[in-house]
């Protein structure tokens, strides 16, 4: 049966392929050849590369279920992959994994308007998901930058964050259930039928972003909410980043949460404005605040006037509202692409993901800036300040020995950084292979085991998407070492 | 082990009156201990934990005590450790609206600090003077606005955990995003207090509202078709309702004296938006419907009053009749037909039974009051109720005898390999809280 195969199919010597192969239907579900696995050696993080043994795409739970029993059976390591959009390398290859790719699954599987719900397959786009219920009024609230290519599916492994999730909240927060292929390769159901708190340990929260090392969600009941009534959108310009970094912190104690409050520097204007939406921000100032307040429409006047406030009161230079929904649009465009901006005005670069208590700000910012003067390398900061979620885009240029090096060693400075002032290492990117040494300057070596033992629960044989998110045991001394 | 080897694996620990013997028990509810801790510094829980492990002394942990009728199956573990002395702000940062606090704050004492700040943590648990943040997060407990600010599982956002063997565990943090490893403070709110003691609490706060009004509406009995449709418009509005909890009449009466089933729709923004919606309201609510509206303090008052209705394990002592509580879990609108059957067992059964439930979020809470045999028939038929619709129901609050007769938590889940694995990984010797939890966890 299986030598069939080969001598039908597959031109490979590797009988695993061949395998799996049978165990996936239609035309071309697997992909083997060094040119075909090219595109997989990494995902949005560039920087670490590895080729995978092979890519098989399953269209449903069964077929994921019988890959992973393959796998599990002849210890062959394997991960999954939604759109690749990932940017800390969760689902980089560095075993030469068999990478199960969900973007087959992609169906909308069920839309419950009146009990706000719904189901998609993990490979279901997540903007998708607000197009197909928009008409009705409704919308699903994470929406990360990459919302219109990124797999609802990787938002759950990596519990994404988004803009909006200031006043809305993270993936977390809006998952209601998941039928998940354990790396064992048995399906379970947590939080049947999408009902909350189902009596046990919270297994829905911790597998929300626990990176793909637990299990593979191949189904997911969402939260869907009701479009608010009305959303006013505001710029406001300022020529101290101090100034800027300080209205924000005013805004959220002033007793306002607004749906977004995003931040931008002089680089970052300079990277956007030179980009694909530029939308004619001033070049002489230090900072941009994007303010999106949302809700009744009786309300919404109220809370601009306090925000306009505040703003007055730290020396704002210039405060303007969105004339219509247009141009909301073209301001929330221009700050969604802010990252592949750079690349107007810097060959590479490097996203980093801090976060902090939003009263840091300002600490933060400055020390950022002395980390880019003391690498000579231009860091720019585009973030969702309400969150105190900073993401510094470290600027360099590969081409030239040594800087790829360095920039990586100027992101780890801003982390170390955010991690000083009692925050974190990463807010929304995850941590994948990018920041796994960096989990050191925020847990110490006996909290990374406790998490380690509840991965070993789960993923036992450690052949699910091994070598992610925490450090190298054994490393400890050495790292340490270098931190001092 | 005798008495004397127990107290002495714990007065190098602790001062002698800090261990109390005979203090707490409630005979009628369990989860005793034979002696009681008192221990007021992390250190000593740490030490306490430690020295238990090595012993292999059992331990029950408590806070305010409200839950003591909220599983477990024992009359009493070896310790019982109360944190009741454990308490205080640890850090509040205003301008941050996060707060750290120690597990034996009472609900009620950290919501009078933030008052001064006008700040509060969006969370209505049962019984606020009395409950302790550390309870409510490790029974994950909630109340009608839940629809609008979600449980604890949204709010905390860092734990500072003691392991069964008295080890520090820090999860999460003081940031409001944070993805760094996995999310471990999911794994500890609502675990029963089987895998740790929690220490220190990070919380996210909100602003208190500029203004907030509870519109109570009327239906007459019976008349189920018009709550369903009055809900379901008002559900696809754009109003924004931090709870919108449907009461049985008889818990209807019970707080304002009106027998009927009654909506209340709470409102929580700046005062034009929260008139705008009670405008709303009153132009669409059903012709036969009758509302009252309250509003500031009246609304506070309304929502405490609702928060004492459920049986307090702190008070509770040995009576002729027997109480029960149960939480419902069904699909939104479900609950609808939950509080119309709780409804119907009142008549049918002899007992008396209050019952809410958000249609919103899904969540029902349920008490009954009767004979024993009445209550444990109740219990289960509506257990039964539930699942038919797709849902569950776990029993809060029963005496000890009838829990060590009926399954608390219901059937275990298919995936309860999993749990027990969690479990016997970090509570190896299971000393926290045995029995307490799903399965026998």
């Amino acid at each position: 049966m299986v030598t069939k195969m080969v001598q039908i199919n597959l031109k490979t010597k590797d009988i695993h392929i061949s395998n799996l192969a049978k165990l996936v239907s239609g035309p071309n579900a697997i992909l083997y050849k060094d040119e075909d696995l090219l595109a997989y050696d990494c995902d949005g993080f560039t920087i670490k590369r590895h080729l995978p043994r092979a890519v098989i795409f399953p269209k449903d739970t069964h077929e994921v279920s019988q890959i992973v029993k393959y796998c599990a059976k002849h210890n062959l390591p394997f991960l999954a992959r939604g759109a690749g959009t990932g940017l800390s390398g969760g689902a980089i290859p560095l075993n030469n994994e068999v990478i199960i790719s969900l973007v087959r699954m992609k169906r909308l599987l069920e839309i419950d308007l009146e009990n706000r719900r719904a189901v998609v397959e993990p490979g279901f786009v997540n903007l998708k998901l607000t197009n197909s219920i928009s008409d009705k009024g409704y919308y699903y609230a994470p929406d990360p930058s990459s919302q219109y290519a990124c797999t609802i599916g990787g938002n759950v492994a990596e519990n994404a964050g988004g803009a909006h999730c200031l006043k809305y909240g993270v993936t977390t927060n809006h998952i209601l259930g998941l039928e998940v292929v354990l790396p064992n390769g048995d399906i379970i159901e947590i939080g049947k039928n999408g009902i909350p708190d189902a009596p046990g340990y919270d297994l829905l929260g911790l597998l929300t972003g626990s990176e793909g090392t637990l299990g593979i969600v191949t189904k997911i009941t969402v939260r869907i909410l009701k479009n608010p009534e009305a959303k006013q959108t505001v710029l406001a310009y300022f020529d101290k980043i101090d100034d800027g970094s300080k209205a924000v912190s005013d805004i959220i104690s002033s007793g306002i949460v607004p749906a977004a409050l995003e931040m931008m520097d002089k680089t970052a204007i300079e990277g956007v404005e030179a980009a694909a939406f530029p939308v004619g921000h001033p070049k002489d100032i230090e900072a941009v605040l994007l303010i999106e307040v949302d809700g009744i429409t009786a309300g919404i006047n109220d809370q601009i006037n306090l925000i306009l406030d505040v703003c007055q009161k730290r020396n704002v230079r210039e405060v303007k509202a969105a004339r219509d929904e247009a141009e909301r649009g073209r301001w929330w465009a221009n700050r969604k692409t802010g990252f592949g901006a750079m690349g107007a005005i810097s060959p590479d670069y490097l996203v980093q993901d801090g976060v902090i208590p939003r009263s840091k700000l300002p600490e933060v910012l400055a020390k950022i800036n002395q980390i880019s003067e003391e690498n000579g390398l231009r860091i720019a900061n585009i973030f969702h300040a309400g969150d105190g979620n900073l993401h510094p885009l470290v600027l360099f240029d590969s081409r030239i020995p040594g800087e790829t090096e360095k920039a990586i060693q100027a992101g780890s400075e801003c982390l170390k950084a955010c991690a000083d002032v009692g925050g974190s290492i990463t807010g929304e990117h995850g941590v994948g292979i990018e920041k796994k040494e960096e989990m050191r300057f925020v847990f110490h070596d006996h909290e990374i085991q406790a998490q380690t033992d509840i991965r070993d629960v789960f993923n036992p044989d450690y052949l699910l998407n091994a070598g992610k998110l925490f450090p190298a045991p054994g490393r400890c001394a050495e790292v340490k070492r270098e931190l001092k | 082990m005798v008495e004397l080897e127990l107290l002495s694996c714990f007065n190098s620990v602790i001062s002698e009156e800090q261990i109390q013997k005979n203090i707490f028990n409630c005979p009628l509810l369990g989860n005793n201990g034979r002696i009681t801790v008192f221990p007021k510094t992390e250190q000593e829980i740490s030490e306490i934990l430690h020295n238990a492990n090595e012993h292999q002394i059992k331990v029950n942990i408590m806070g305010g005590g409200t839950k003591r009728g909220y599983g477990g199956v024992e009359d009493s573990a070896d310790l019982l450790l109360s944190l009741e002395q454990y308490k205080g702000v640890v850090e509040h940062s205003p301008s941050d609206m996060m707060i750290t606090v120690k597990s034996g704050t009472t609900f009620k004492e950290l919501q009078m600090f933030l008052k001064k700040y006008n700040q509060k943590v969006p969370l209505d648990p049962a019984w606020p003077n009395d409950a302790t943040i550390g309870g409510v997060v490790a029974a994950n407990d909630f109340g009608p606005k839940r629809l609008g600010y979600g449980s604890a599982r949204d709010i905390v956002i860092g734990l500072q955990m003691v392991y069964p063997d008295g080890t520090l565990i820090r999860t999460g943090g003081k940031t409001v995003k944070n993805v760094a490893g996995y999310d471990m403070n999911k794994l500890f709110i609502g675990s029963m207090g089987t895998l740790g003691v929690i220490s220190e609490i990070t919380l996210k706060l909100r602003p208190l509202p500029k203004c907030e009004s509870v519109i109570l509406v009327f239906f007459p009995e019976n008349n189920f078709d018009d709550i369903q449709s009055f809900t379901c418009n008002l559900l696809d509005s754009v109003m924004e309702p931090s709870a919108l909890e449907l009461f049985s009449p008889a818990l209807a009466e019970k707080l304002t004296g009106n027998h009927a089933y009654m909506l209340a729709i709470a409102f929580e923004d700046v005062e034009s938006s929260v008139r705008y919606q009670a405008d709303f309201v009153k132009q669409n609510r059903p012709q036969k419907s009758t509302i009252t509206i309250l509003e500031q303090v009246k609304a506070h008052q309304f929502w405490d009053s609702a928060a004492r209705i459920q049986p307090n394990g702190r008070n509770e002592a040995a009576e002729a009749k027997t109480r029960a509580a149960l939480k419902i879990g069904v699909k939104n609108l479900d609950v609808l037909k939950v509080v119309k059957e709780c409804h119907l067992h009142q008549d049918s059964l002899n007992l008396k039974v209050n019952a809410h439930g958000g249609l919103g979020h899904g969540l029902c809470k349920v008490d009954l009051t009767g004979a024993k045999e009445d209550v444990a028939a109740a219990i289960d038929s509506l257990r039964i109720f539930t699942e038919k619709l797709g849902g569950y129901a776990v029993f809060t609050h029963l005496p000890l005898v009838l829990r060590q007769q009926i399954n608390v938590w219901g059937e275990k889940p298919a995936y309860f390999f999993l749990l027990d694995g969690i479990k016997t990984k970090v509570d190896p010797n299971r000393i926290l809280n045995t029995g307490r939890f799903v399965g026998g966890i």
